[in-house]
């Protein structure tokens, strides 16, 4: 990748450049700490930000809705018409993290990946383009929660993104190009090559920003293996069940997490349609067969689940990608704290008892 | 692939009903076929021990096993009224449309069971999703070496597909052996768990060269494979299909998921051993 | 509406909201709202004009008014409405009809709690702010299962104890919260005014009450002296099921901490008035009102119970608590309003449903309330069926709307710009985020147009103008305008024109003098108890077998889903026993278990599950018929005055 620079004062400029084939998508302040994405207009466009807490509402709403219209059965002439409803509105997320574009690439492993390839969810992605921001404003970009050095996904992507831009200070931004489609900007005048010098004042911002992480879960490769042996006392996954409160939050806010339901609902005029909608293996009905048996009726059997599939060895390379990108997200939102990273301290202080060795008999 | 719409995955084709059998209590025949040539062509090509996905527009959409073998003339699925969709689904009258995707998951892989011998095991409903394997096999006889067929019910009236029971029973060259938990008045056969026609004298179950197909509730499927091991069957040739809520049928909803595996597209048939090794109970 | 997050920078959920909070789009974007108003003909409901349908509504209701009384009319709403349209409907009920009949529908459960709070401390609402639970050292949780009904505390709860806090969990039934605490005192059910009593003895007898705070601050001190002298601790201990030593390690943590919070809920469960004046009298006595960290949170349960009360839904209280009787009060009303307001205490809902109120009542006006599902103390659809006149607005075509004689759209949370007053006195506006579908409108603005047909002079514009009008009704509101709560999250009532930013916890500037009462609770005669034949006692509950029935619940998938699981593998409905009471019954979960009450018997199917307390049996609200054939027709009674009921089990 060759990296070019662009103006601090003029970085918006690429905003107005896809703005115009594309529906931008922006983050913004909001009350308090509260920060969101919103489509640009021209009326919001000069509040922009570009340092600030990451958006709690995880950008996968925009390849996978929270509702997504699939299909409309319509009623005709004793018959019936199978439409499918697809949305073709060509997006731009200008202000996407890191861990979020891992966020994204894991679903992209996921939906497109292996015997079937989700349609709805390809056309959104085919027309999506990323331009990913880097973290270095410990202040303002760092949450408490973030921990994307142990899930190695930040705090600067390395591929899987259009555009990526980095602050360098100085008034300066370093562009770097992870795709044609983001090549094809640089022949805008707004950029220009990088000097050797910035590129090493690109590395030492980001060598000294890892040191600026509140959080660091540490002993993350070690839960995979425990996960992975199921070495994992029944004990410990059952003193995580007691602080679930089973709302669903981690799996909504999860970047990488997948799961939907699909329900039928009439509309008018005889026509149904077919929606699908965010579920959480979190909840109780999640596996309830009809007929009545629930293969995870217990809190902890369900929490126990949901590690699983975020650590095991098997999923990760099913999808030669984690689901989980180290974006402290179910943290901030889990009312009992058993977030990824109070879960991976909890499984370390248990397990690390199994670890303990005898000492040897002479 | 066995896909019936690559282009649009969870789009279903239109199905016609043409005419439903009563079989137990709750629980009827569907004969049905696609409104396309086409699409009824590329479906025939399905495997035992695969699935589809029936949609009843307004009601929603349900996971059905397929008890045809490939080998039959008609398509059709036998199910079960337990929620508002199969509800929905009770209520169709010949004539009317449905949806159907699929079909779906590995099947049986009854070309690997050539020369062996083939043990089947079913309890309850469970004969519909092994119907088709059992029918296969019988089919292509000369293929495969001993074939023996144990089934049970609770009770007579439990039996599923009675008239081809009959038949089996009747037919040479293969086993087939029935049993009920409590008999009727009428009932002239053996009384006992499934797993005791095991036991039964003249029965001789092979253990080397053999794979058993084993299908039914919880607690049968459990006592069952405790006999078959105890009898020197290696789990790797125990075969089950599982069930589970579905809801894509392709793996991405995640329902499904057991463990490592999806059991919509890993499964729904899995080796014992695999069951074991899934890493979650079933 | 296609999603929905919460916002982090809130000062009561931080950002971390319940599995209910998460699906809550579903309603606006549901497919089966109410488009335009219905009228029933003989033929089934027509759809007709706003014009037609109020001018319908008014003349009926002036019909009724002026042939059988003014309180021949009873107006009840749901603690889910807005302030805003709570006000106008009180209004229309007192100032344009003339009757005191008006009420939540829930007053059966909350009423003990408005009451005694207003005698003891002089505020019926909870002390102090959810957010200062993380301050509290000790905080004791007392029948109220957190995790499935308020899981927003129940998480400020976990993690304080996380963080250090001691928690103490009052209740018979061992609910998800309970597994975190240090003191769990799985008492009898009905025990509840004796264990605190016991507790009070205990801080008295240890001489750990705050003396200094009860001299200044307390009256009546003496006779409650009196009255905890005649608790005894191991007597108690007996009588409650729970150990000595934990009652008195529970009470001296609670005494000593530097501060202690007691959290309860004036929901579905009703609780007798002994038992919550005892709580009380504990805060009083360590001096944990009016201070950060302490205090008593009377958890309301649903959006906004605190705010209808606020405004006046209630039989014998008008907007700001003041009785009906208070002369003074119903003057400055009555020069607010221009109009007379009766001074008789109306009826409320459950004398209404259970006989329309002795045949005096002959119509009745529903907001956004469904007594046909959720009104668990009566037969609401027979009394319906008597009506002469049911005016129901709301979203859906609810069991309620079946019986209605003319039903009026509303518009959904997020198509309007009013207001809702939280559990810890947090007046909070909504803003209007998407248009409404055509057809429906404001509730507010209805009741204006009905009060406009009934001759009245009411003329407001939009929300904002009855917030102006409530802020010259309701003392404690005076500072809530629109515009001041639109900044911060809401404002915390006392919110007075001098004190704008509202009041984070009550007395934060100070006591006045003698400004609380303690309460004599005589120790209560042993609850006429278990006896050799009826062993058992059956406790009746609540938690999520109530949300079913709720509307949001009705119209989200995953909630449906969710909160309809008990419904579909107990299809007949359930009882919950304990694991070894069904051991030794010989009852597997599912099977049929007798109950055999003084009155007659029941059948149920039976839900084996840990959290039931041995010796008790759980019958759900729901399940009516079980209630019923136990104690025959004083079931109701027996729940609102919670007494508990004795029964045998056996195998059914």
């Amino acid at each position: 990748m060759r990296a070019r620079i662009i103006a601090r004062n003029e970085v918006l400029k690429i905003v107005d450049l896809l703005r115009r084939d594309h529906e931008v998508v922006a983050p913004f302040r909001g009350g308090g700490r509260d920060t969101f994405f919103d489509t640009v207009t021209d009326e919001n466009r000069g509040r922009i930000e570009i340092h600030l807490p990451n958006p709690y509402l995880p950008p996968k709403r925009y390849v996978l809705p929270q509702i997504e219209k699939l299909l409309r059965f319509r009623p005709r002439d004793g018959t019936w018409e199978l439409l499918p409803e697809f949305n073709d509105r060509k997006r731009a997320i200008f202000g996407l993290r890191s861990c979020d574009v891992a966020g994204i690439h894991h679903l992209d492993r996921f939906f497109l990946g292996r015997e079937f390839r989700d349609p709805y969810y390809e056309r959104r992605r085919k027309n999506l383009f990323i331009v990913n921001v880097v973290c270095t404003d410990p202040e303002q970009d760092i949450n408490d929660e973030c921990y994307c050095l142990c899930s190695d996904t930040g705090p600067a992507a390395r591929d899987h993104f259009d555009l990526q831009l980095m602050d360098l200070g100085e008034g300066e931004f370093m562009a770097v190009a992870g795709t044609p489609a983001g090549e094809a900007l640089f022949a805008e005048p707004i950029f220009r090559p990088a000097t050797p010098g910035q590129v090493e004042r690109r590395r030492r911002i980001l060598s000294e920003v890892r040191h600026r992480f509140k959080n660091t879960t540490g002993w993350f490769s070690a839960t995979v293996r425990y996960i992975s042996r199921g070495q994992v006392l029944e004990k410990t996954w059952e003193e995580i069940g007691h602080r679930c409160l089973e709302c669903g939050g981690c799996t909504y806010v999860c970047p990488a997490c997948t799961c939907f339901t699909v329900t039928d609902r009439p509309v008018g005029n005889g026509e149904i349609e077919r929606v699908r909608l965010w579920d959480s293996c979190a909840l109780g009905g999640f596996t309830r067969m009809a007929g009545g048996h629930n293969p995870r009726r217990a809190v902890h059997d369900r929490r126990n689940r949901r590690f699983f599939r975020k650590l095991a060895h098997y999923f990760i390379q099913r999808e030669l990608s984690m689901a989980c990108v180290g974006c402290g997200r179910c943290a901030a939102v889990c009312h009992g704290d058993v977030g990824m990273p109070s879960v991976v301290e909890m499984i370390r202080r248990a397990t690390a008892e199994l670890d303990r060795h005898e000492p040897v008999k002479s | 692939m066995n896909q019936s719409n690559p282009e649009n995955i969870y789009l279903p084709k239109l199905a016609v009903l043409d005419r439903v059998v009563d079989e137990i209590d709750e629980v009827k025949t569907f004969f049905w076929h696609f409104k396309e040539e086409a699409d009824q062509a590329a479906f025939r090509r399905f495997r035992p021990g695969q699935f589809a996905q029936v949609s009843i527009f307004g009601a929603g959409e349900f996971p059905a096993s397929l008890p045809p073998s490939p080998t039959e003339e008609e398509t059709f699925f036998t199910i079960r009224k337990v929620g508002s969709v199969t509800d929905a689904l009770h209520r169709l009258r010949p004539g009317q449309e449905f949806g159907v995707r699929g079909p779906y998951g590995n099947g049986f892989p009854m070309e690997q069971y050539h020369g062996r011998n083939l043990v089947f095991v079913a309890g309850g409903i469970g004969l519909i999703p092994l119907r088709s394997c059992i029918v296969y096999a019988l089919a292509n006889r000369d293929k495969f070496g001993k074939i023996q067929i144990f089934y049970g019910a609770r009770v007579p009236k439990d039996l599923m597909y009675q008239p081809l029971l009959r038949e089996w029973e009747k037919a040479g060259g293969f086993e087939c052996y029935l049993t009920v938990d409590r008999p009727d008045a009428d009932w002239k056969g053996h009384v006992g768990v499934v797993g005791s026609l095991f036991k039964k004298s003249g029965v001789q179950v092979p253990v080397a060269n053999t794979t058993a197909f084993v299908c039914g509730p919880p607690v049968m499927f459990r006592f069952v494979i405790k006999d078959l091991l105890a009898m020197g069957l290696p789990e790797t040739d125990i075969v089950s299909t599982l069930e589970r809520y579905m809801k894509c049928g392709v793996g991405k909803c995640g329902h499904c998921c057991i463990g490592v595996a999806y059991v919509c597209v890993d499964g729904p048939v899995f080796t014992f051993q695999q069951i074991r090794k899934l890493g979650e109970d079933i | 509406m296609t999603g929905v997050y919460p916002s982090m920078s809130h000062p009561s959920n931080q950002g971390r909201i319940c599995v209910r909070g998460w699906n809550v789009h579903e309603v606006a974007s549901s497919t089966d709202r109410l488009r335009q108003p219905l009228l029933r003909t003989t033929n089934g409901f027509k759809e007709v004009s706003w014009e037609k349908a109020i001018e319908f509504v008014a003349r009926r209701m002036r019909d009724i008014r002026d042939w059988h009384g003014a309180d021949a009319l009873a107006f009840f709403n749901s603690p889910r409405c807005s302030n805003e349209e709570s006000y106008l409907l009180q209004k229309l009920a007192r100032a344009v009809v003339g009757t005191n009949n008006v009420e939540h529908g829930t007053g059966v459960y909350c009423n003990n709690s408005i009451d005694t709070l207003l005698e003891m401390i002089g505020h019926p609402a909870t002390t102090n702010s959810v957010g200062e639970l993380s301050e509290s050292e000790v905080l004791v949780v007392d029948g109220v299962d957190l995790g499935m009904q308020l899981p927003t505390i129940g998480g400020r709860v976990i993690r304080a104890r996380l963080n250090g806090a001691k928690l103490i969990v009052v209740d018979a039934r061992r609910q998800r919260v309970a597994e975190q605490a240090d003191f769990f005192l799985q008492l009898r059910p009905g025990t509840r005014a004796l264990l605190y009593g016991a507790m009070a003895k205990v801080i008295v007898d240890r001489g750990l009450m705050n003396l200094p705070f009860i001299k200044s601050h307390c009256r009546n001190y003496e006779a409650f002296l009196e009255a905890v002298r005649q608790y005894d601790l191991l007597a108690v201990a007996e009588c409650c099921g729970v150990p000595a030593e934990r009652i008195e390690a529970a009470a001296v943590a609670y005494a000593q901490a530097k501060s202690a919070a007691i959290l309860y809920s004036t929901g579905v469960a009703a609780r007798g008035r002994g038992s919550t004046r005892a709580l009380v009298n504990l805060a009083l006595l360590t001096g944990n009102i009016g201070r950060r960290g302490g205090g008593i949170f009377a958890l309301t349960e649903h959006n906004n119970l605190q705010g209808t009360c606020d405004m006046g839904m209630l039989p014998d209280r008008l907007p700001g608590y003041c009785p009906v009787g208070d002369e003074a009060a119903r003057r400055r009303l009555e020069i607010l309003w221009k109009a007379r307001v009766p001074e008789t205490p109306g009826l409320d809902a459950q004398r209404v449903f259970d006989n329309a109120g002795g045949g005096q009542v002959r119509g009745v006006w529903l907001l956004r309330y469904d007594p046909v599902n959720t009104a668990i103390f009566c037969d609401a659809a027979s009394a319906l069926s008597k009506m002469e006149l049911v005016v129901v607005q709301h979203l859906f075509m609810t069991s309620t709307a079946q019986y209605a004689h003319v039903i009026l759209p509303v518009v959904a949370f997020g198509e309007e710009r009013v207001s809702f007053t939280s559990t810890d006195r947090r007046i909070q506006l909504a803003e209007k985020v998407i248009e409404p579908p055509p057809g429906p409108k404001p509730a507010w603005r209805q009741l204006t147009e009905v009060a406009r047909a009934l001759d009245a002079d009411w003329h407001y514009q939009d929300a904002g103008e009855v917030m102006e009008e409530i802020t010259r009704a309701v003392p404690f509101y005076s500072g809530a305008t629109h515009e001041n709560l639109a900044r911060n999250y809401g404002r915390q009532w006392p919110c007075t024109r001098d004190k704008m930013l509202g009041t984070k916890y009550l007395f934060e500037e100070g006591i006045p003098p003698q400004a609380f009462n303690f309460a004599v609770v005589p120790r209560p005669q042993t609850p006429q108890g278990a006896s050799d034949d009826y062993p058992v006692a059956a406790i009746f509950g609540n938690s999520l077998y109530y949300w079913n029935q709720n509307v949001l619940v009705q119209h989200s998938e995953t909630l449906k889903r969710e909160l309809r699981v008990l419904l579909l593998d107990y299809p007949e409905g359930f009882v919950e026993v304990s694991e070894e009471d069904a051991r030794r019954l010989g009852v597997r979960d599912g099977e049929k278990i007798r109950l055999v009450g003084h009155h007659g018997s029941s059948v149920a199917a039976a839900r084996v599950t840990g959290e039931v307390r041995s010796g008790t049996i759980t019958v759900p609200f729901f399940v009516k018929e079980v209630m019923k054939q136990i104690m025959g027709e004083g079931a109701f009674e027996a729940v609102s005055r919670t007494k508990p009921v004795f029964v045998r089990l056996e195998k059914a």
